[in-house]
């Protein structure tokens, strides 16, 4: 028996200075699709933690047991790690990490909120009733084919291949109650999106942008990436927008 | 929103370049072990104190808990503190002191403290009822803990658990325990097991056995007398936590130098 979590898949943690950053990768994903972000960040000075999310990283049917509170728990967890080392904490999550990131934001401000690809709109679907009763037998839910911008970027990627329908259930819950959340967020935010989005479509930025709490938020649309922003062709745009971010509200990194 | 009961949190002490990975135990918390990494914090080491899966959140989430879900969180803890420290020594208290030996067996480590481990886990019929543990736990989720076996009762009152054992979860607690043993063999590295007389749970006995099916050539047996299960928190609290200080000093080599020089 070796490790239970997959090779490329395990949590990151740099340590720089007192300014704090926790990454949160999204769902069935892993920390990888946050370290390249995390590594930009420490190369300025920043103390970066990557957590893994609990299912993700190991095995599709952890991922199946497991429900929005462990994500949640998971994100605390790195949270509550990375206060150990710094005073000042801005949450950088992406698409379900954003989600988790927003409910971090409201039980305890941070200095930012830097909110990736993060969906706010349950797509209408008279099936979704049926997710839960149906995920013994329909277990999983196939990922639709690659859209990616730079397909180098693909050949890195740690993630499972398909959506247990189980845990499909939980985001779609999961995405109501940070919904929810959003007028209780004060923190400054830059949320940023993709036009080319075709997983959570832009007008999700939209209305995280109408109900955010926050008085100083800002919109950062890319062009000529998919979904996943931190690994696609425009990632060098998101990473140097999330640093500048992070300067401003966090202070000086060094 | 926080899901995570008060003082249940994990923590991290920054310090050198020798880290401390501490591991709670069964329907416990970080909190058990804070103390106890705070006088390696001390010494200068680098403390990281996981929080397993399902454990200081509510009883329910234990439910869900599988083997791979704890060891995964004392992964997830490893790779957290080699950010900070080039060489890593595990400790766990209980469940903890299983998960770490289990740790030792797959992954590199410079030693491994294992405190009030049990050999075998002591109710002979919830053993023999395991392949029923499922389906049992769906009608009884939850059973009544042991009276506590304190000795000093004042560390009660402030501690977080869990107030049932789950049902489901104890099957889980078997699993990975069978899985310890059989890795025993394999742990090429230190070991130092402490137990207490005053243990209900896991008495000396358990650690001996344990000691026993241990092929690695440096390890080492510490009995302390007036302290309960958690003897990182009982009476001989002080005891336990020099005696995995200075086995962590004699295995990584750091600090060097007089002990006076190394504390900050």
């Amino acid at each position: 028996m070796s490790a239970v979590i997959l090779p490329g898949a395990e949590p990151f943690l740099f340590r720089r200075g007192p300014v704090g950053c926790l990454l949160v990768h999204g769902f069935t994903a892993a920390p990888q699709e946050m370290v390249r972000l995390g590594a930009h960040l420490a190369n300025h000075g920043c103390t970066a933690l990557g957590v893994r999310l609990a299912g993700h990283g190991t095995n599709l049917d952890d991922l199946a047991r497991t429900r929005w509170r462990d994500w949640l728990a998971s994100a605390q967890d790195g949270l509550d790690l990375l206060r150990g080392l710094c005073d000042r904490v801005v949450l950088l999550g992406l698409s379900m990490g954003g989600l988790l990131s927003i409910l971090l934001a409201e039980a305890e401000p941070p200095a930012g909120l830097v909110l990736m690809s993060t969906p706010t709109l349950v797509p209408p679907n008279r099936l979704r009733p049926l997710l839960r009763p149906a995920s013994p037998v329909y277990r999983r839910i196939p990922k639709g084919p690659p859209d990616w911008f730079d397909p180098s970027a693909a050949a890195e990627r740690v993630a499972y291949p398909a959506y247990p329908t189980r845990a499909m259930a939980e985001v779609a819950d999961l995405i109501e109650i940070a919904r929810a959340a959003l007028p209780h967020v004060h923190a400054p935010a830059l949320v940023i999106h993709s036009l080319n989005d075709d997983f959570v479509v832009p007008a999700n930025a939209q209305t995280l942008m109408a109900e955010l709490g926050s008085r100083d938020k800002r919109l950062l649309v890319v062009e000529g990436s998919n979904h996943l922003v931190t690994l696609d062709a425009q990632r060098q745009t998101v990473f140097d927008a999330a640093l500048a971010f992070v300067r401003r509200t966090a202070g000086p990194a060094r | 929103m926080s899901l995570i009961l008060p003082r249940g949190e994990a923590f991290l002490y920054p310090g050198g370049p020798v880290g401390c990975l501490v591991v709670h135990g069964f329907t416990g918390a970080p909190a058990e072990m804070r103390w106890f990494g705070e006088q390696l914090a001390s010494r200068g080491y680098s403390v990281l104190g996981v929080r397993l899966f399902a454990h200081a959140t509510q009883l329910e989430d234990m439910r869900r808990a599988r083997p791979q879900d704890w060891l995964a969180s004392v992964e997830d803890g490893y790779h957290l503190l080699r950010g900070l420290s080039e060489s890593i020594v595990v400790m766990g208290l209980s469940l903890g002191g299983i998960l770490s030996l289990h740790t030792a067996s797959r992954l590199p480590v410079a030693g491994v403290v294992a405190m009030s481990t049990p050999y075998v886990i002591k109710s002979p019929w919830l053993r023999r009822l395991r392949p029923l543990l499922p389906a049992l736990s769906v009608v009884v989720p939850n059973m009544a803990k042991d009276a506590p076996d304190w000795r000093d009762p004042e560390l009660a009152r402030d501690h977080v658990e869990y107030a049932a054992n789950p049902v489901r979860a104890a099957a889980t607690l078997l699993d990975v325990h069978a899985e310890m043993l059989a890795g025993l063999p394999r742990i090429r590295v230190p070991v130092l097991m402490m137990a207490s007389h005053g243990d209900d749970t896991a008495p000396p006995a358990h650690s001996r056995s344990i000691f026993e099916r241990l092929t690695t050539t440096d390890k080492e047996l510490l009995l302390v007398e007036n302290s309960g299960h958690v003897i990182t928190r009982d009476r001989e609290r002080q005891r336990v936590a020099e005696a995995a200080a200075a086995f962590t000093r004699r295995v990584t080599g750091w600090p060097a130098g007089s002990k006076r020089k190394a504390r900050r």
